[in-house]
């Protein structure tokens, strides 16, 4: 549908952000001794040889932990929640993709769980991503996809872009909550997510030894970390935003709702969802790959993701071939040597297919996109050579 | 059957009469690695190259195909060990691709062992290399590697850097074109296909073998036997490269080839 | 078993590494060499060759190894030579005009036909496994360098052109292309060929060999 939304505000006057306070992040660039991620991704920390914290994290996982020993805390969980009636007894957040798709098969057919897999529509999907997700509920699975307001979203989408950097984060809070408001209305206590990726992919790992997380008060009403006042001001009222907040605190609390992850319980291992998931839900992979990298097994059903992984890569510097070249080392799937020629050959390549409906969808034009990337690029890490920018710093050239 | 029935060039279609399917192992490496993807991605390591090629062998392989699936990106084949190991213990025909990017990159291959090279993205971007192998070697050395990806009804493009990039290409406009250089075999594999063990595309194959007169090899999608049989008494394909099937230990070469026989196609007597 | 080294000789045309190890595989010590010294002091010689037939006698004649060659023969040690080899112990070729060969066994040699028996157009080169067959007039392969085989077992074969032994006696095997007989084995009591890649033809082409070096 090609409406224009209402963009009541001037031509951006867009000013360079403040990234290194924004993120708090180190002003030296350093790369993982071992992986392709640099320092710069948002809370992730180095050890004294240069691991990240990610890699020392894959390492533990395969030398430390006894997984016969979290089998069995799956199963006292299963048995714990497992309803006899028929009900739904754990809600599996899932696109249709390889993770939740492994969740959700694993609860149903070894754990003898009744799950209802919950799906936040994408954007826009995908064929395959729509392909994918058919394929998976006719592998046997009761699913809800929630759809919220497309004009809201839109708009939701052109703010946040503006304002955050980050046009994903409407989506992100909405995928975070909805699970939130199903389990709550299903009267569901377990939500039972794939891998905490704090803790696998290099960020907080404070929960890394938990199989659980916290289930934080919303009721502030930050939504995508800016106040009640900024979203009115800018022509979306309280009940516009309502699907993509989490239901009230209390309506959680007294369902006795609990967040645990499957990568806690079982050795997560990304690229083995996907042939698991090819063998037993009906995924395919794209048989091209995605823009921006060269897997062709993740992240498939939105055909706008990839503005959200360019400006991760205006921002950190860290492009989507980095993340997917340094699970795939931690995993023992690729080498260093080969991840870094991967993130050389691919990483920032722009998602030139669908910018046309993106900029659309944002009802924004093509100079206001370069404009508002521009300005998040930071000088620690961002020069301009004969006119084109560069990183400073990058991993085959640090 | 007439040749028109079969809207085939007469040449082919005689041709194709008279051969026997070559049932060929394919091995796609990657450093030490023998690996398996689904559509040339996910690439999981199997174990180690030369023990599966001489378990291969040993089961009856008519030929053996060694790709180097990092070669593009390093801009190298990284084969010639595996290859001169291989010509140990392994004593049929060998083919070996992946980042070949000039003659002499070729003749190190064929002082190592190699039978024959695969070319793909070095002759997409250079066609006289093609030429350039065929003279120095004969044509019969000089395999053109073609990873074909579905873009409309009856249309596939030309995809290189192992399914990675397109080209721009049309893979029946540049069939023609690399035989007419010199190639004297096709490696023809569908991305589409590739690891599903959804079977051939037949379709595709079918377009190619009617194009040109040199053997073509069918690569991606082989499920069952049946498959096999599919892809050569429809498409007329002159020979299969199997992966998957017997990576994964889905079948033995000599479980394919009684099948094959039992179809009626006629396959070199083994064993 | 061969105990004197197997002599392979390197004239710069051939896959000479596969001869030799499968060589090495049938259990013979090999020397690759273009020393005429070692030739002559090998019981078992093998004149491996692709390509040409001129390029390939002139070869030869460059390294100074036609005479050793031809004393290996007319010396009565076991002289094999495969492919392009096998040719060249023919009288002569039609390839690009008439070239002279060693003369070691009496024929011509002459090119693939491209229209088969019924009149089909085939292609060359001929490429591919092919099976191996009794000639007319051969009963059966005891006492020779297929003595292990059974026809119909199949070998790897490569080459536009084949060699015409005058003498059916001296075909020992044949393979069929386009219904026209193909010699595959030659023979003349210590000089013998094989028109295919014994070294690339698995079982069957290892089973030649071994016969070979038991003669």
């Amino acid at each position: 549908m090609k409406c224009q939304i209402d963009v009541t505000e001037d031509p951006l006057k867009v000013q360079r952000r403040d990234v290194i306070g924004q993120y708090k992040l180190p002003v030296d660039v350093r790369f993982c001794a071992r992986c392709t991620v640099s320092n710069q991704r948002p809370r992730i920390t180095f050890d004294a040889q240069g691991v990240c914290s990610a890699c020392n994290y894959a390492q533990y996982k395969r030398e430390h932990v006894d997984w016969n020993e979290r089998e069995k805390q799956l199963r006292a969980l299963c048995d714990k929640y497992r309803k006899a009636n028929g009900d739904y007894d754990v809600i599996v957040p899932c696109s249709g993709g390889k993770d939740g798709g492994f969740v959700a098969h694993q609860l149903k057919y070894r754990y003898g769980m009744n799950p209802l897999t919950v799906t936040w529509a994408p954007l826009k999907a995908t064929d395959i991503g729509r392909r994918n997700l058919d394929a998976f509920i006719a592998s046997g699975f009761d699913n809800v996809l929630g759809t919220p307001n497309g004009k809201v979203t839109r708009r939701l989408t052109n703010l946040a872009f503006s304002h955050v950097g980050d046009p994903f984060q409407p989506f992100i809070y909405g995928q975070t909550n909805f699970p939130l408001h199903m389990a709550v209305k299903y009267q569901v206590s377990l939500i039972m997510y794939g891998e905490n990726g704090e803790v696998e992919y290099g960020g907080d790992a404070k929960n890394a030894f938990r199989p659980d997380r916290d289930i934080e008060d919303h009721d502030k009403h930050y939504f995508s970390g800016l106040p009640p006042e900024f979203w009115t001001e800018h022509g979306v009222s309280a009940a516009d935003l309502k699907a993509f907040m989490a239901p009230p605190h209390d309506q959680i609390v007294r369902n006795r709702t609990s967040i645990h992850f499957f990568g806690y319980y079982k050795f997560w291992d990304p690229q083995e969802n996907f042939y698991y998931c090819t063998e037993n839900t009906g995924f395919a992979p794209n048989p091209e790959r995605s823009e921006g990298t060269y897997s062709k097994y993740a992240s498939l059903d939105d055909r706008l993701d990839g503005y959200h992984y360019y400006l991760g890569y205006i921002k950190f510097g860290i492009g989507r071939t980095t993340s997917d070249a340094a699970h795939e080392i931690r995993d023992g799937k690729i080498t260093r040597e080969e991840g870094v020629a991967l993130v050389k050959r691919y990483d920032g390549e722009f998602p030139r297919k669908y910018f046309e409906e993106f900029l659309e969808f944002c009802s924004i034009s093509q100079a206001q996109f370069d404009q508002v990337v521009d300005s998040w690029r930071s000088p620690h890490l961002w020069e301009q050579v004969n006119g084109a920018w560069r990183l400073k710093h990058t991993v085959w050239q640090p | 059957m007439g040749a028109g029935e079969r809207g085939l060039a007469p040449e082919a279609h005689c041709l194709a009469a008279l051969r026997s399917t070559r049932l060929i192992a394919r091995l796609d490496i990657k450093g030490p690695n023998l690996i398996k993807g689904i559509h040339l991605e996910g690439l999981r390591v199997i174990g180690s190259p030369n023990e599966h090629a001489l378990r291969y062998y040993q089961q009856g392989a008519d030929e053996l195909i060694y790709m180097d699936c990092v070669a593009s990106l390093y801009g190298r084949n990284s084969l010639r060990e595996i290859v001169e190991a291989a010509a140990q213990d392994v004593f049929v025909p060998m083919t070996v691709g992946g980042g070949i990017r000039s003659v002499d990159d070729a003749t190190d291959l064929l002082r190592s062992g190699a039978d024959k090279v695969a070319v793909n993205t070095a002759a997409v971007a250079n066609p006289e290399l093609i030429s350039d192998i065929a003279r120095r070697f004969g044509s019969q050395c000089m395999v053109l590697s073609i990873e074909a990806k579905q873009i409309g009804p009856a249309r596939w493009e030309v995809y290189t850097e192992n399914g990675r990039e397109r080209s721009g290409k049309d893979v029946i406009e540049w069939v023609r074109r690399g035989v007419a250089l010199g190639a004297g075999e096709i490696l023809l594999t569908s991305v589409d296909r590739e690891g599903t063990r959804r079977g051939f595309d037949i379709a595709l194959v079918r377009a190619v073998t009617a194009e040109v007169s040199v053997p073509v090899i069918a690569s991606g999608g082989m499920g069952t036997a049946q498959d096999l049989v599919d892809v050569v008494q429809q498409a007329e394909a002159d020979a299969v490269a199997m992966a998957d099937i017997l990576h994964y230990r889905r079948a033995a070469i000599g479980d394919v080839r009684q099948a094959a026989q039992a179809a009626g196609l006629s396959v070199r007597t083994y064993g | 078993m061969a105990s004197a080294p197997v002599a392979v000789v390197d004239y710069g045309v051939g896959n000479l590494l596969s001869v030799r190890r499968a060589l090495e595989h049938c259990g013979a010590t090999v020397a690759v060499t273009a020393d005429p010294a070692v030739i002559l002091a090998a019981k078992h010689v093998v004149l491996p060759g692709v390509g040409a037939f001129a390029n390939g006698m002139t070869a030869l004649q460059r390294q100074g190894l036609t005479g050793a060659v031809r004393q290996v023969a007319t010396g009565g040690r076991l002289l094999l030579g495969i492919c392009l080899g096998m040719q060249m112990l023919f009288d002569d070729s039609m390839e690009f005009g008439l070239t002279a060969g060693l003369g070691l066994i009496a024929g011509s040699v002459v090119a693939v036909p491209s229209i088969a028996s019924d009149g089909r157009v085939q292609k060359i080169p001929h490429i591919g496994w092919n099976s191996l067959l009794l000639p007319a007039g051969r009963e059966s392969w005891n006492g020779t360098l297929m003595q292990d085989l059974r026809p119909g077992d199949a070998a790897y074969f490569v080459h536009s052109f084949m060699a015409n032994p005058v003498d059916p006696r001296h075909r020992i095997a044949d393979c069929h292309y386009g219904g026209i007989p193909v010699a595959a084995v030659v023979g003349r009591d210590n000089v013998l060929g094989c028109q295919f890649h014994p070294e690339k033809s698995g079982q069957a082409g290892l089973s030649v060999l071994r016969r070979f070096l038991r003669m």
